[in-house]
C-alpha cells in the first residue's frame, strides 16, 4: 500500500512538473509536424493518382461511375496491402479514409523512437547528477521506476490522443462521407492500439535509462535495441521457412499487424505480447536499478 | 529497537579494484552528534553513501536504526540526509520541490513542514525559486532543509558547511546543535575545528580505514593530559609525577608542561588543581591551563 501511495505521489508530481515544462511543447511540435508531413505527402500522392485516373478515364469517354469504381477498387488493394489481405481486418477498416491509415503504419514506426526521445533521461537524468539520492531515502526504487513509467506513459497517452484527434478530424474534413459515428469510434480503436504498442516502448526505454548513468549513452543504446528489434523483425519474415524465421517472434515491431483486428482472438495474441513485452522490459529496469549503485 | 543509530561490521566496499572502504567496524550510539574525520579519498563520503544505501557494501553488514539501509523503502521517515554532491533536479521551484519531497516521506503537513525548513535554514524567500536559479549556498541550504524536514531520528550530512559563506556556515551548526540530544547526527567534514566544537564523538578514517574512534574527549585526549603555559619559573618533572593521579610530566616545547594522568581513577578538575597548586607554590607564574589537544593536532598525528 505505502508503494502504491510513493508512485502515485512521484507521478502526480513528475507529470506536473513534465506539463509545465517546455519539453511535452516540443515533442508535441515533433509529433504533430511529423503527422502533418505523412498527412501531407499522402494526401499529395492520393490526389496526383486520383487526378491521373481521372483524366484517363475522361480521354476514354468513361464517365463519373467508372471513376468511383476504380477508386474503390484501387483503396481496396491499398487497404489488402497494408492488411496483408486479411478479410476481416479489411472489412473492420473500410470505413477509415486510407489516409488514416497509412498516417498510423508510419506513426507505428515512428512512435518507439518518439518514445525514446521523449524519456531516455527519466532515471539516468536522476542517476548522472546523482538527484536520485534525494528520492530513494523516502521511497522504494521500485515506486521511483513505476513512478517515472507512469509519467512517460500520461503524457504519451496525451499527446497520441491530441494528433490522433487532428488526424481524424483532417480525415473528415477531406472525405465528407467519413461518418461522425465512424470517427468516434475508430478513433478510440486507433489511440488505444496506439497505447498498448506504445507502453512496451515506454517499458523499453526505462529499461535502457536504468541501464546507464549518462542519458546520451542510454538514448543511444535504446536505438540501437530499436533496429535489432526492427532487423529481427525484417530477417525473421525474410526467413519465415527456415529456424532463424523465428527470431521475429522475439521482437515486438511484429506483433503490431493485429493491433486493429476486429477479432479478439487476434488483437488478444497483439496485446498480450506487447504487455508481456511491457513486463519484461520493467523487470528487467528493475533488477538493473536495484542492484546498482546510486 | 537497537540503542544504537548506526552499526557497521567489517563492512568493504570495492570500486573494481580500488579499496575505498576497507574492514571498516564501527558503531555510532543514538542522540549523539557524530564526526566523520579523514583527508580526502579516506572514505569518509562512501561510508556516508553506504549509510544511506546509496551504495552496496561488497562485504561485511550495516545497519541504520536496526535495518539494512538498502531494503526496500527500510529508511522511509527514519532518515534525513544531505548528500555531498547531489544536484538538485532542474525544473522545480524550492518550495513545489520540497513540498513533493515531504510528501513523498508521508509527512502529515507537506506544505507546512516544508516552509519550516526553509525557514531553518534562512531560506524562506527561495520559495518561488527554480532550483537551477540557485546559488551554490542557496542550493547547499535547499538540500539542507531537505534533510530536516519531519525532524527524522537520524540525520547524516555530508560537507554541511563546505562553500558557504561564515555567517550561514554558523547558522548550520547552530542548527546541528539544536538537534543534540533529539536526533543522532552523523556530519562528515574536513573542517576539524568545527567537529570539535560541534561532535560528542568521531571516527577518523584513513584511505579507507579506521584509524581511530571514540568520544571527542578521548580522542582529543582531554581525560589524560593537559597543558601548561609556563611564564616563568623552573620546573623539576618528577616532583609533579609524585602528585596523585599524574603519571607523567615534561617539557614538551620550552614554555609548555605535558601533564599526563590517570583519567579513569581521578577526576580531571582534581589533577589540574593540583598540580597548578604545586607550581605556584614553586613559585611557578603561569600562563594558561589547556586540556587535551586540539583535535586538529590530533588528527595530524594519527594521519
Amino acid at each position: 500500500m505505502d508503494g502504491l501511495k510513493e508512485i502515485a505521489v512521484i507521478w502526480s508530481a513528475e507529470t506536473r512538473r513534465a506539463v509545465r515544462s517546455g519539453r511535452v511543447l516540443v515533442l508535441l511540435g515533433l509529433y504533430s509536424m511529423f503527422s502533418a508531413l505523412v498527412l501531407l505527402i499522402v494526401g499529395a500522392i492520393a490526389n496526383a493518382i486520383r487526378e491521373q485516373v481521372t483524366a484517363r478515364l475522361a480521354e476514354t469517354g468513361n464517365g463519373d461511375e467508372a471513376a468511383a469504381a476504380l477508386s474503390v477498387e484501387m483503396k481496396k488493394s491499398l487497404l489488402g496491402a497494408l492488411t496483408s489481405n486479411d478479410t476481416a481486418l479489411m472489412e473492420a477498416l473500410s470505413q477509415v479514409p486510407i489516409v488514416v491509415l497509412v498516417v498510423f503504419k508510419v506513426t507505428l514506426f515512428f512512435l518507439p523512437a518518439y518514445v525514446a526521445l521523449m524519456g531516455f533521461d527519466q532515471i539516468s537524468g536522476e542517476v548522472g547528477p546523482r538527484s536520485i539520492r534525494y528520492i530513494t531515502v523516502r521511497a522504494r526504487r521500485s515506486s521511483l521506476l513505476m513512478g517515472k513509467f507512469l509519467v512517460q506513459a500520461s503524457l504519451l497517452v496525451g499527446l497520441v490522443l491530441v494528433i490522433d484527434l487532428g488526424v481524424f478530424i483532417y480525415a473528415r474534413i477531406t472525405n465528407p462521407d467519413f461518418t461522425f459515428a465512424a470517427l468516434g469510434l475508430n478513433l478510440l480503436k486507433f489511440w488505444m492500439a496506439a497505447i498498448v504498442f506504445s507502453l512496451a516502448y515506454i517499458a523499453l526505454t526505462a529499461f535502457c535509462s536504468s541501464m546507464f548513468r549518462s542519458p546520451a549513452v542510454s538514448l543511444v543504446f535504446n536505438f540501437v535495441l530499436l533496429f535489432t528489434f526492427w532487423l529481427m523483425d525484417v530477417v525473421g519474415q525474410g526467413y519465415k521457412d527456415s529456424v532463424l524465421g523465428f527470431i521475429r517472434f522475439l521482437s515486438p515491431s511484429y506483433y503490431s499487424g493485429d493491433l486493429l483486428h476486429p477479432q479478439i482472438s487476434q488483437f488478444g495474441v497483439s496485446g498480450a505480447a506487447y504487455a508481456g513485452f511491457a513486463m519484461l522490459f520493467l523487470g528487467g529496469a528493475y533488477a538493473v536499478l536495484r542492484a546498482r549503485d546510486l | 529497537m537497537s540503542e544504537l543509530a548506526i552499526e557497521l561490521h567489517q563492512v568493504t566496499k570495492r570500486f573494481g579494484p580500488k579499496v575505498a572502504v576497507n574492514a571498516v567496524t564501527l558503531s555510532i550510539p543514538q542522540g549523539q552528534v557524530y564526526g566523520l574525520i579523514g583527508p580526502n579519498g579516506a572514505g569518509k563520503t562512501t561510508s556516508f553513501s553506504m549509510m544511506c544505501g546509496y551504495l552496496y557494501p561488497s562485504e561485511g553488514s550495516l545497519k541504520v536504526m536496526g535495518v539494512e539501509p538498502t531494503a526496500p523503502g527500510a529508511l522511509k521517515g527514519k532518515l534525513g540526509a544531505l548528500p555531498q554532491d547531489a544536484i538538485l533536479p532542474p525544473g522545480w521551484e524550492v518550495g513545489a520541490l520540497l513540498t513533493y519531497w515531504a510528501r513523498l516521506s508521508a509527512l502529515p503537513e507537506p506544505e507546512r513542514e516544508a516552509r519550516e525548513a526553509l525557514e531553518k535554514v534562512g531560506l524562506a524567500e527561495a520559495w518561488a525559486t527554480q532550483t537551477q536559479a540557485l546559488s551554490h549556498g542557496m542550493a547547499k541550504r535547499t538540500a539542507m532543509a531537505q534533510a530536516l524536514m519531519g525532524q527524522p531520528p537520524l540525520v547524516l550530512l555530508d560537507e554541511p558547511t563546505a562553500g558557504l559563506d561564515p555567517r550561514i556556515a554558523s547558522q548550520v551548526r547552530q542548527i546541528i546543535r539544536d538537534m543534540r540530544g533529539k536526533q543522532t547526527v552523523v556530519v562528515s567534514s574536513h573542517n576539524l575545528q568545527e567537529l570539535e566544537e560541534l561532535c560528542d564523538g568521531a571516527a577518523i578514517l584513513d584511505r579507507g580505514s579506521l584509524a581511530k574512534a571514540g568520544t571527542m574527549s578521548e580522542l582529543t585526549g582531554q581525560s589524560a593530559e593537559f597543558r601548561v603555559q609556563i611564564a616563568r619559573g623552573d620546573i623539576i618533572p618528577p616532583e609533579l609525577t609524585q602528585l596523585a593521579g599524574v603519571t607523567a610530566a615534561k617539557m614538551e616545547a620550552p614554555g609548555v608542561l605535558l601533564v599526563r594522568f590517570d583519567g579513569q581513577a581521578h577526576k580531571p578538575e582534581e589533577v589540574i588543581s593540583r598540580t597548578v597548586g604545586h607550581l605556584l607554590q614553586t613559585g611557578v607564574l603561569i600562563l594558561g591551563v589547556s586540556r587535551g589537544q586540539k583535535l586538529e593536532e590530533r588528527v595530524l598525528q594519527i594521519l
